[in-house]
């Protein structure tokens, strides 16, 4: 069923060398697939996050009518294409995120932290952080069932930061979107390989017999594992028995995922050269690659779940590719400076224009009766509006994607001051099956997505 | 006659008796005088001192600062000990009360301190609270340290697992060290990995790795001490080679690709391959090979097995000396991000291999390689029945210094059975294999375990055994595992006897692996590492490139290396007058007839830079994109200099005031003063933003600057005692009379770092012994490394409550 890595002749591999990091990783399999994808007809809804930060300039990013056929603006440009597979949703704002009495002032430290979590992040930079859990993780308990993988957690240029992330806060609280415990952020993966590793695995063999023999080495390994965890566990302290415990829960995990791996031995699966081990050169190649592997991820059906930080709040990313040389956070304090606010728009667009090319590879992925991108519900997005004010109301908001027929796209909505982005949440997991009653601060459930 | 003697006098002598009582291996920390106890009446004298001048505002009614005092018990101190050291603490920074509040007079002010921390001291004595680290995962980088000197193999960690979060600092807090679903995978697969590379497996499949270069490296210069001499720009790679093969490096280029250029590529400073890349005129009879990367700019070559350095670089066609000719820089440009007029640069190397294992012999062993396979295969089976009690051996010695403590037949045994089924299917080699998977994901392996002996009381302390304590020592000195002879002395009994103790200590900082502690510990403590992504702004500092940004941060490792290894006072940090620069730092700094890319030392004539505080990395970590920060710079010193960070400011902080104000540019000072009118900001900002305005004359990349727009730069500064200074120099000063907070901030930090956990109210007393003790020794970096392995919290631990 996995599939790494051709076993190219040895003169192949030497021409390719350099391009293995070639961009379209699809273009070689989606043949393959074609077969694959069109016995598989029930449509299978899969949620994804992507995450962009500082907000955005919003009166170039909100469109000026409401309803159908509103007009692109110059942030949503590059989306004009997936109208019919857009939704714009404005007025939602994310309280969670706001500054609570007692708080530090930094904007940004607890923004991240609080957004798909629906929690304000607790005030620390030590190891007591918490925060909640998060949305995407909600899904994947239930999701993740039919997959191996519950959810998959990529991001890019995640801090390397010393001292604080952003005073009073923890790291944790910028550096993932996901947490699948109120104290346990789920580290978000940067590097091509790594994210590949973690969908097909580092075997180098794509014989199935090779690759059986590989999945009961494993076992043997968590078994011997399990099995001295338990004799570990005896005279240690309570604390130091939760970290145990937490050993065990992944070793559960994996072996969960060898079972289904199992069961699924003959399943077709592309055949993809495995990116090279490194950090590609360019920002925008690196955002590719991983929107490559995402769409890789749910062809596969390898999971279901996926979020996306293109990159962290605070970052100091440059963007000298598109005339914008100033670090990204600094720029964003744009004290209504119409020079600063015009590249911030130029680089809203430019991300959006990064998500346009992983809708147009969903598009170009067939799954189901349709494509991948009829499929797929993606929020895109930000947790704060203006960021020189780091303000959290009326948030830059979009879901692309036909959610496999319970999204009607096209519009966009504008809700009542104050709506709670929470009540989106509400909304989402509903069409994903997974109703919760409540999350976070949210009043109820969204209205106007399927039902205009 | 209430104060027969100091009282730290009486401390020393009551705490050593103690010591001596609780656990042999203490050492007074101060010399000990002959004296009477204390008179009972001081708790009742101070309560005095302290409703006079404290509870004012610190009562259950005002709750000032959320404190009150007034139900506290000066006779006890020990029952509110959280308490009372926060009260030291202000006392200590003599930051209250306020300025404008009534204040006792100096002596009697020093007297209460004093008395205050003795109480304190003694009360912990008493019943000491050493603390509980949790379990410890290791990080990444003790992973990387410890399969380097386990197996003998360099690993790229960065490659092979995620980094770690910080917390109070430092990324090898316990708590944050946490295992997330995905990690256990990401061990898994690095096992597979390293045993593969630890064994030479023959089936090994090729990779390619991708060394990208910076777009901000400007390759004009000699770029690494492993390049030749008249080279420009490439790079140096540290790379590892699985089998004795054959590899193929393939370059791809950025920049003028038509300049005619040569490529040097080197294998461990031997040269493989003259590339001619660009237009060649006809007339030079070269063959000139594309630049585009599909893989024909690319050298094949026979390597042997283990780490090599693979050099790229270009020849240098020039007359010109090394570093004579002006450096060019990079021009950001539309569309491509470099500048046209840049020179040919390289942009990445890929290496990949092995390819035809089969066909290279084993002659082609060179002396220079790190072999890492005497470090597994300390025995060869040279039968099949050797092959049983030679498995053992091997599996025997590795799990020995993988688990850190003495092996049992049950680990052996659980190995041998791995070892059994890689047999089966494969070589004695394979064996070893599957059985090193295992013992790489094993937890005590990966996790730095501390048990509680059998039937200790619950939340009391004890000591660590010896060989719990051998791995406290390695991973705060090495970040890694104990070597053969720590582990030895810790499984005959005798790490426990002082000698012995210190011995290993000498030993292991002597030991090149120490190093690390200064990188680690001090690349974390001064937020060196932020260095790695601070992004001045281009149009306002052009000349700032990662040429530079290398420099920075080089010249801060090597002199902290230096001061370590010179076994400096931690007091020099702030004064040394000499530094490390090369050609491209020396022009940032003005120094004249510094050439080369290679590092040296040089002293100030001057007393403008000298110290820490003048190294271009602090200043530019510290600093804003645009513009210099005395906020952030004050901030920084306050945190990791004196100790005393400022609390977090307030919501709803007034945005300051306009740049532009009648039409006037007001400067930033201007702007700040009017923000510290507002008594709520002064109250911290008085504190900070003088110690920042101090270093006013660096700008935001730690360049020296006499005048800002125009305007001469004022590096004047008052702070809330009074005292007043000007400029770095005075700074210095002013810090150097405050030395022992210094000393008490690095100690604090160190104990933060040594062991993997926040600092707690508790552990006060013991950071005021450590430095008790270290300043016998003048503070010299020994001194206090061995003062602090002999403190409680280091000794020992808290059982479970």
């Amino acid at each position: 069923m996995i599939i790494t890595k051709r076993a190219l002749p040895r003169r192949t591999v030497l021409r390719g060398l350099g391009t293995a990091m070639a961009l379209p990783l699809l273009d070689s399999m989606v043949p393959a697939f074609t077969a694959l994808a069109q016995t598989e007809a029930r449509p299978k809804p899969r949620l994804g996050v992507v995450y962009v930060p500082h907000g955005a300039v919003m009166n170039n990013w909100t469109p000026a009518t409401q309803g159908a056929g509103f007009e692109f603006t110059p942030i949503l440009q590059p989306l004009s294409a997936y109208r019919d597979h857009l939704t714009v949703l404005s007025g939602l704002d994310h309280a969670p995120g706001a500054q609570m009495p007692g708080d530090p002032a930094g904007g940004h430290g607890r923004i991240t932290g609080a957004f798909l979590t629906g929690v304000h992040a607790k005030p620390t930079e030590g190891a007591d952080f918490e925060a909640g859990r998060s949305m995407d993780q909600i899904a994947a308990a239930t999701l993740g069932q039919h997959t191996q993988l519950g959810s998959l957690e990529v991001g890019i240029g995640l801090p390397d930061f010393a001292g604080a992330c952003d005073a009073g806060f923890s790291c944790a609280y910028i550096s993932t979107l996901s947490w699948s415990t109120p104290t346990t952020p789920l580290p978000m993966e940067s590097s091509p390989r790594a994210v590949f590793e973690r969908l097909f695995g580092d075997g180098t063999s794509t014989d199935p017999a090779a690759r059986q023999e590989r999945m009961t080495k494993d076992r043997s390994i968590l078994d011997a594992v399990t099995e001295k965890l338990s004799r570990l566990q005896d005279g240690l302290g309570a604390s130091d028995r939760a970290k145990l415990t937490d050993y065990l829960t992944a070793v559960r995990d994996i072996e969960r995922r060898i079972a289904r791996a199992e069961a699924e031995v003959d399943r077709e699966l592309p055949l993809v050269d495995r990116p090279a081990a490194g950090t590609p050169t360019s920002f925008e190649e690196h955002v590719k690659v991983l929107f490559d592997l995402q769409v890789l991820a749910y062809q596969t059906d390898l999971t279901r779940v996926i979020s996306f930080l293109m990159t962290p709040e605070l970052t100091a990313q440059t963007y000298p590719q598109i005339g914008v040389p100033d670090p990204h956070h600094a720029l964003s304090h744009h004290e209504n400076n119409p020079e600063s606010l015009a590249k911030l728009t130029k680089l809203g667009g430019y991300h959006t224009g990064l998500f346009a090319y992983y809708l147009d590879k969903l598009r170009a992925t067939p799954d189901g009766d349709g494509s991948l991108l009829d499929q797929v519900m993606v929020l895109y997005g930000s947790g704060m509006s203006n960021s020189n004010l780091h303000n959290i109301q009326d948030l830059p908001i979009l879901l692309a994607g036909g959610g496999a027929g319970q999204l009607r796209a096209g519009h966009h909505v504008r809700y009542a001051e104050g709506t709670p982005l929470t009540n989106l949440y509400l909304s989402l997991l509903d069409k994903l099956d997974v109703p919760v009653e409540r999350f976070g601060d949210s009043t109820g459930r969204l209205q106007q997505l399927s039902d205009l | 006659m209430r104060h027969p003697l100091k009282p730290a006098e009486t401390v020393g002598r009551r705490l050593s008796v103690m010591r001596c009582f609780a656990f042999g291996l203490f050492l007074s920390a101060v010399p000990t005088v002959a004296t009477a106890q204390q008179p009972p009446t001081d708790a009742a004298t101070y309560r005095v001192v302290l409703d006079r001048y404290c509870v004012v505002c610190h009562n259950e009614r005002l709750q000032r600062g959320t404190l009150s005092l007034d139900g506290l018990r000066a006779d006890q101190v020990g029952e509110h000990a959280d308490v009372w050291e926060k009260v030291l603490q202000k006392l200590q920074t003599q930051s209250m009360p306020p300025p404008g509040r009534p204040r006792p007079e100096a002596a009697e002010y020093g007297r209460f301190s004093s008395w205050l921390a003795t109480e304190l001291d003694l009360a912990a004595a008493a019943t000491p609270n050493p603390g509980r680290p949790t379990i410890h995962r290791l990080n990444r980088l003790e992973y990387t340290n410890a399969i380097r000197d386990l197996l003998g193999l360099e690993i790229d960690g960065g490659a092979l697992l995620p980094g770690d979060d910080l917390a109070y600092g430092f990324d090898n807090n316990a708590d944050m060290l946490t295992v997330a679903p995905g990690l256990l995978e990401r061990y898994m697969s690095a096992a597979r990995k390293i045993a593969r590379l630890a064994v030479e497996d023959p089936s090994v499949e090729p990779d390619i790795s991708r060394y990208a270069m910076s777009t901000l490296d400007v390759q004009d210069d000699r770029m690494s001490e492993d390049l030749p001499f008249g080279s420009r720009g490439g790079t140096a790679i540290r790379h590892h080679f699985p089998l004795d093969a054959e590899y193929v490096v393939s370059l791809s280029l950025a920049g003028n690709t038509r300049e005619p250029q040569e490529i040097d590529v080197r294998l461990d400073g031997a040269r493989l391959a003259l590339l001619p890349v660009g237009r060649w005129p006809a007339e030079s009879g070269r063959e000139v090979a594309s630049r585009e990367a599909d893989g024909t700019l690319s050298v094949r070559f026979p390597a042997t097995a283990g780490t090599h350095v693979i050099g790229v670089s270009f020849v240098k066609r020039t007359s010109v000396v090394e570093g004579v000719a002006p450096a060019r820089l990079p021009v950001w440009t539309f569309g491509t991000g470099r500048g046209f007029v840049e020179r040919m640069a390289l942009d990445s190397v890929d290496i990949g291999g092995p390819y035809s294992p089969d066909t290279i012999g084993g002659e082609a062993r060179g002396a220079q390689d790190i072999d890492p396979r005497p470090h597994v295969f300390s025995c060869r089976p040279t039968s099949p029945a050797d092959e049983g009690p030679c498995a053992d051996e091997i599996l025997g010695t590795l799990a020995r210094r993988a688990y850190r403590r003495p092996v049992s037949d049950d680990d052996v045994r659980l190995l041998r059975e791995f070892f059994a089924v890689g047999r089966r299917a494969g070589s004695f080699e394979a064996g070893i294999q599957r059985a090193l998977e295992m013992m790489l994901v094993d937890p005590e392996f990966l996790f730095r375990l501390e048990r509680d002996p059998a039937g200790t009381a619950p939340a009391t302390a004890y000591r660590l055994s010896d060989v719990e304590l051998a791995s406290r020592l390695s991973f705060f000195l090495w970040s890694s595992i104990p070597d053969n002879e720590l582990l030895a002395v810790a499984e005959a009994g005798r790490l426990g006897q002082p000698d012995v103790l210190e011995a290993q200590v000498r030993r292991m900082l002597a030991d090149e692996r120490s190093t690390v502690l200064m990188s680690s510990f001090g690349g974390q403590w001064l937020h060196l590492r932020r260095m790695r992504t601070v992004t001045p702004e281009v149009n306002a500092f052009p000349g700032f490139d990662d040429n530079l940004r290398d420099a920075l941060v080089r010249e801060t490792q090597l002199f902290l290396e230096d001061q370590f290894r010179d076994d400096r006072s931690v007091v020099d940090l702030l004064t040394a007058d000499y530094t490390f620069v090369n050609e491209r730092l020396a022009r940032h700094y003005g120094i004249e007839g510094v050439y080369g890319s290679r590092f040296r030392r040089v002293t100030w004539t001057d007393e403008k830079r000298r110290g820490l505080l003048g190294h271009g990395s602090i200043l530019t970590v510290t600093s804003l994109a645009t513009r210099t920060s005395p906020v952030v710079r004050g901030k920084w010193v306050l945190e990791n200099i004196l100790g005393t960070p400022p609390p977090p400011p307030p919501p709803d902080v007034p945005e300051l005031p306009d740049r532009v104000e009648s039409g006037v540019v007001q400067s930033m000072r201007t702007r700040m003063e009017a923000h510290r009118a507002n008594p709520v900001c002064a109250s911290c900002h008085s504190r900070m933003d003088p110690l920042g305005f101090a270093l006013e004359h660096f700008d935001a990349v730690g360049k020296w600057r006499d005048t800002e727009a125009q305007t001469p730069i004022d590096a004047s500064g008052v702070l809330p005692d009074g005292t007043t200074f000007d400029g770095l120099p005075a700074l210095r000063g002013v810090l150097f009379e405050r030395r022992d907070e210094f000393v008490a901030t690095v100690t604090d930090k160190l104990l933060t770092y040594a062991l993997g956990r926040g600092i707690e109210y508790f552990d006060r007393p013991a950071i005021r012994a450590i430095v008790r003790e270290a300043e016998r020794d003048d503070y010299r970096w020994s001194s206090l490394i061995l003062a602090l392995v002999r403190s409680q919290p280091f000794q020992m631990r808290r059982s479970d409550s």
